[in-house]
């Protein structure tokens, strides 16, 4: 097993699942959502990846390639991963595709 | 004591008046106390969600999801559609104003995520549109129904 973390913000493509946190204040409801979306998203774009949810404090604890946010909450989340989005429209999985096809490609995560 | 129930708790009210978002947040909570899917306590715990965290619950053009943590007040799992006479502000950059209110309460964290997926997936195909558009109370009552999964 080699360590992924090496490979953090590198240009090397990613040989494995990508990792991402879906984020919102209880960490329940509202990042479920955006879970699903980010998920529809995802799939479209062709990425292998596996999103989880949760609330903005158990994010704190954790390292995703990814990490997806409210925008007001772009403070709290901004230091947790190499690639931060932020979007105001839960639901809006097009947008969230756009952004997602941007800045995976930005890291050379797709191609 | 919490307890399971096959299907979520549905409820509906139509032309609910409110003077501001934490009145029109209070009272689609509110529906779900009457119909003994949350504690008194539930509608007070979604204000202060907001309060703390800030508007992100409106998720959508006009839509809020109303919601607080399982062990506030969830007693079983409730879906609740508040449409309001008038809309409200919540502050929110993109979304305002709110005229929908999905409530939701849950007993535990796991029970409720077929019933929230089903419904994400429902808003997704364009149930806020298909709420706005019912008629009357059981209309919306009927259309929220078929956009939450039995579980």
């Amino acid at each position: 097993m080699t360590d992924i973390t090496e490979e953090r913000g590198t240009d090397m493509a990613l040989d494995r699942q990508l990792e991402v946190l879906a984020v919102c204040g209880v960490g329940m409801g509202t990042s479920l959502m955006l879970k699903m979306t980010a998920e529809d998203a995802l799939r479209s774009l062709g990425v292998e990846a596996r999103v989880e949810n949760t609330d903005l404090s158990t994010a704190r604890g954790m390292s995703p390639d990814v990490v997806i946010g409210q925008g007001m909450h772009t403070g709290e989340i901004a230091d947790l991963a190499p690639v931060v989005i932020t979007i105001s429209d839960f639901l809006d999985k097009d947008g969230l595709e756009a952004q997602l096809r941007e800045r995976l490609t930005a890291q050379g995560w797709l191609s | 004591m919490t307890s399971r129930t096959d299907r979520p708790l549905i409820t509906a009210t139509d032309r609910v008046t409110a003077a501001d978002w934490r009145e029109a947040a209070r009272k689609a909570a509110e529906a779900l106390v009457e119909v003994g899917a949350a504690d008194t306590g539930y509608p007070d715990a979604c204000v202060r969600v907001v309060e703390k965290n800030g508007p992100y619950i409106v998720l959508t053009k006009g839509l809020a999801l109303v919601h607080a943590r399982p062990e506030e007040g969830g007693l079983a799992v409730g879906v609740g559609v508040t449409r309001l006479a008038e809309p409200v502000a919540f502050g929110h950059p993109d979304n305002d104003p709110v005229d929908l209110l999905l409530a939701f309460c849950t007993p535990d964290p796991d029970a409720h995520v077929g019933t929230l997926a089903g419904l994400a997936r429902s808003l997704s195909g364009g149930l806020a549109d298909r709420l706005r558009a019912a008629s009357d109370e059981d209309d919306l009552a009927g259309v929220l129904k078929e956009a939450v999964p039995d579980d």
